[in-house]
């Protein structure tokens, strides 16, 4: 599937009070911010006035360095078709990228499946990532008592952890290790005051199928061991001498990391009805899930694949493999799914022999 | 009074009890205090109990044993057909059903349905013929006739019958069904396969033929005659909305005379209408009583082997319309059966899977095995109904998924099903029928069940004696078994129909054996079973019929 001219959507989600409006309000400053729609929850909220160009309608604002500010309809649908519509008509100005803030108290989830489902939108738009604000002084605390602000963590590919210089050394490597339990393959970035680099918001996906394969490989390596290791080694700077690959797992939260590695070409069709499988049963379970599989049928060109809960993204074959390393690769972010279950799994339905299945070396 | 707390409301005394319970088989005295065995032995340990008001029940050493569960049936159905229906035999001929219906139609009022069965379905060819139809639509006199066959599956409409449910000559038939055309001439029958007979139904329902009372009437008098029959727990196989709510609607009067288990179709049932899967699940606490247990799902996933509508490894016998391949086919592909047993197993549902074809019972297994791989061990027990034609690679994966075997409808030995599926699959194939004996010996969970009223009586002895001899306890088919390799020993069939049938019911923890704390359900029969002729067996009759203590059937 070629996704090349789809738009790519970067989703920012975080829990009230995390520092998401302060980070939404620095991003929009940013040159680098030309070109891009964001949709935000509401205008109010950030202080747009002296950044104004023009406003034709109160729904619809260009701002000074060419970024199309645009506040969410009732229907996230409706309001990306509309700015696909209105793109192709000539009545904005072209933009080549988009980012959506949800809501704080929003599970992103329901967001994601609509990204990745609605007929309007899977054609013209691609996810590029999530990322999510969680905040050094209150984080902790909220993790505990919202399962929506797990779930935002859970699925996200990026983590901005806000408001490090209001806490000791001591409670944000608390908070670090919380949020390495439960998604150790996101990378986090600390920021302080909302000043945070626009690329490392926007480039969060790494899901461009056209000019970045190497990168997507990257991604899976780092995630792969940060899915693996041990928790005191929760940063991506594993030296692999004493990794002993237990899985992650959150010990306040049910929610576990793995990653496995298939060292044989898998057959496409039983691929797919296993990930149909995986999706049927426990897709409720399966909170975030990527893979770069080397398929029998097209060898040179390895599928890319990612779920939220039981909803896949088309697959996006890549252009090549950028290394010889052409084994595949999955990543789970889980809650209560067996590792063994996974392993097993795969060699029953997906025709994947047991001694193929490796776990990664790190 | 405090006193009456440390005495029995009831006690069973000088009984010959078989209990079902493999750690104390038989026993003499039984106690009972508030629906439920407070004691199980001999004298010395039950007499104790006996108060100024415990009422004493002398067997005069007659057999007693746990009431029968009825793995399946259609509750409403039996009752149904008795009240309101004209009855005839299923090995009537054409001529004498139409001479039957003459007869009804003469006497019923102007306009009125009559709805009746069940015919053989060996006829099906036969009525297929515009010769037929004719002589069906004189015998009818202008009224709407709905004629039921045998597998409850198909469907003989009189030519009033289809204009009232718009079928039309050039209607096209519907998914998984065949509206009956004449081979030669093309022009209607009657005759409806499958789905097919449902859009005959749909008007006979919306005809307002049946009230919500006379509902709860039939299912009464069902239960009634599973009663006299032994019977004090059930899996009705198909419960829509009607059904729960007359099973409900007894139970909060206190009249509910047995346990009953729904199963509630996923999808719409050929033979029954209105909401089904998700919308029926929706229901489930409103129907719930403290009887009336809806836990189960019913799956549909291929039709009968008479009517060439199971789906099987090989082919069916060529014929012209389906021609030399045809196996029949599943009415769910493999993902769509594992999407609803996932759901219903966080649903906390069981299901009840229709597999008359070994493909079907392959596929059923397949998804099965897909659900167990994904999401591990469950203490909910699906069932393959009718696991009858398995191909032999299939026996050992009921034990091995946890799958219980429904056996049903009562045909393990010659009977006319049998004769229909030898035109069908030749006579070899389909005298592979029932493997009873390589089930139990590969450690399936069994369970006995009638399918009434597939069957025209929901008498569990016939089931019984016929597992034991592979012949037919009626006298029809003198001298002939059906593969008489897979008889069962009597207490091996005693337990299939209580205490295995109770398992896989779902229901272990209160019935399917006399146990201190189990439901007080308890049969007295007319003779010692385990002492006659295997050949007698189905010449058992109950004498009183305990349910929760409460004699709810003595034979007059």
């Amino acid at each position: 599937m070629d996704a090349v001219d789809h738009i790519p959507v970067t989703v920012l989600t975080g829990f009230l009070g995390s520092g998401k409006t302060t980070v939404l309000n620095h991003l929009l400053r940013q040159p680098e911010m030309n070109g891009v729609v964001a949709i935000i929850n509401e205008f109010g909220e950030v202080a747009l006035d002296h950044l104004l160009v023009e406003s034709s309608e109160d729904r619809l604002a260009l701002l000074d360095n060419g970024c199309i500010c645009c506040s969410v309809r009732e229907d996230l649908i409706e309001t990306l078709a509309d700015l696909a519509s209105r793109r192709a008509a000539g009545t904005i100005p072209p933009f080549h990228r988009v980012l959506v803030e949800t809501t704080g108290l929003a599970d992103p989830v329901p967001v994601l499946h609509t990204l990745m489902t609605a007929p309007d939108i899977v054609g013209r738009y691609r996810i590029d990532g999530v990322v999510a604000t969680t905040d050094a002084v209150n984080g902790v605390h909220t993790l505990d008592a919202y399962g929506e602000a797990v779930r935002q963590i859970a699925v996200a590919d990026r983590l901005l952890v806000t408001k490090t210089d209001l806490v000791s050394d001591g409670a944000l490597a608390q908070l670090e290790v919380k949020l390495a339990a439960i998604n150790p393959v996101a990378v986090r970035c600390h920021v302080r005051n909302g000043r945070v680099d626009p690329a490392a918001v926007l480039d969060a996906g790494l899901f461009d199928p056209a000019a970045r394969s190497a990168d997507v490989v990257q991604w899976f390596e780092t995630a792969a061991k940060a899915a693996d290791a041990p928790r005191e080694h929760a940063h991506h700077d594993c030296a692999g001498d004493h990794c002993d690959h237990h899985s992650h797992h959150a010990h306040d939260s049910d929610v576990q990391s793995y990653s496995l590695i298939i060292d044989e070409p898998i057959q496409g069709d039983a691929f797919a009805r296993w990930l149909d499988y995986v999706a049927a049963l426990r897709g409720e379970d399966l909170l975030r899930f990527k893979a770069i599989v080397n398929v029998a049928e097209q060898p040179d060109a390895p599928l890319v694949v990612h779920g939220v809960q039981h909803v896949f993204h088309p697959p996006i074959s890549l252009a090549g493999w950028p290394s010889d390393d052409r084994r595949s690769r999955l990543v789970f972010i889980v809650r209560g799914i067996p590792r063994d279950i996974i392993e097993n799994t795969l060699c029953k339905f997906a025709a994947v022999s047991r001694a193929a299945i490796q776990r990664p070396a790190a | 009074m405090p006193m009456d707390k440390t005495f029995a409301d009831t006690v069973f005394r000088n009984g010959r009890i078989y209990t079902s319970n493999r750690k104390q088989p038989w026993a003499t005295w039984a106690a009972v205090r508030a629906g439920r065995f407070i004691a199980v032995g001999e004298e010395r340990d039950v007499a104790p109990l006996l108060g100024e008001r415990t009422t004493v029940v002398d067997l005069g050493g007659r057999m007693a044993m746990p009431g029968i569960v009825d793995i399946h049936n259609h509750i409403m159905m039996g009752g149904q057909a008795d009240l309101y229906e004209l009855r005839f035999a299923s090995s009537d001929s054409v001529a004498k059903i139409a001479e039957t219906l003459h007869k009804a139609a003469s006497r019923a009022a102007p306009g009125a349905w009559i709805v009746g069965g069940q015919f053989g379905n060996n006829l099906l060819g036969e009525m297929n013929t515009t010769e037929s139809c004719a002589l069906l639509d004189a015998a009818c006199l202008g009224h709407p006739v709905v004629l039921r066959d045998d597998t409850y599956h198909n469907r003989w409409a009189s030519s009033a019958a289809l204009r009232l449910a718009g079928v039309q000559p050039d209607t096209p038939d519907p998914t998984d069904g065949e509206i009956g055309r004449d081979l030669k001439t093309g022009t209607l029958t009657g005759i409806m396969i499958e789905a097919a007979s449902g859009l005959v139904e749909r008007a006979l329902a919306a005809s307002g033929h049946y009230t919500a009372e006379m509902d709860r009437a039939a299912v009464a008098r069902s239960i009634s005659v599973l009663n006299a029959y032994g019977v004090t727990a059930f899996i009705d196989a198909a419960s829509m909305q009607p059904i729960m709510a007359a099973l409900k609607g007894l139970d909060d009067r206190g009249e509910l005379t047995a346990w009953a288990v729904c199963a509630m179709p996923v999808v719409e049932p050929g033979f029954m209408f209105g909401k089904a899967g998700e919308e029926l699940f929706a229901l489930r606490e409103t129907y719930r009583g403290a009887h009336v247990k809806p836990d189960y799902a019913k799956v549909f996933l291929d039709g009968v082997p008479g009517a060439k509508t199971a789906a099987f490894h090989e082919p069916y016998l060529a014929d012209p319309v389906r021609g030399c391949c045809f196996r029949g086919a599943t009415m769910l592909t493999v993902p769509e059966l594992i999407r609803w047993l996932g759901r219903c197993e966080k649903l906390g549902i069981a299901a009840k899977i229709h597999c008359a074809g070994d493909a079907a019972v392959t596929q059923a297994l397949d998804a099965i095995d897909v659900v167990r791989s994904f999401n591990g061990a469950t203490h909910l027990v699906h069932q393959i109904a009718h696991a009858s034609y398995i191909a032999p690679g299939d026996i050992p994966r009921f034990a091995e998924l946890g799958v219980a075997a429904d056996l049903s409808p009562i045909i393990w030995y010659p009977t006319i099903f049998l004769e229909a599926h030898k035109a069908a699959m030749g006579e070899e194939r389909a005298q592979r029928f029932w493997p009873n004996k390589d089930l139990k010996e590969a450690g399936a969970l069994m369970a006995g069940g009638s399918d009434w009223p597939v069957i025209p009586i929901p008498d569990p002895w016939q089931g019984i004696e016929g597992m034991v001899t592979r012949q037919n306890p009626t006298g029809d088919f003198p001298g002939k078994s059906l593969w008489a390799e897979q008889a069962l020993d009597l207490a091996t069939v005693i337990d299939i129909y209580t205490i295995d049938a109770a398992r896989a019911a779902g229901l272990s923890q209160i019935v399917g054996s006399i146990e201190v704390g189990k439901s007080a359900d308890l049969i007295v029969l007319d003779q010692m079973i385990f002492d006659v002729a295997a050949d007698r067996l189905a010449d058992t009759r109950v004498d009183m019929t305990f349910f929760e203590g409460r004699k709810v059937y003595e034979r007059a």
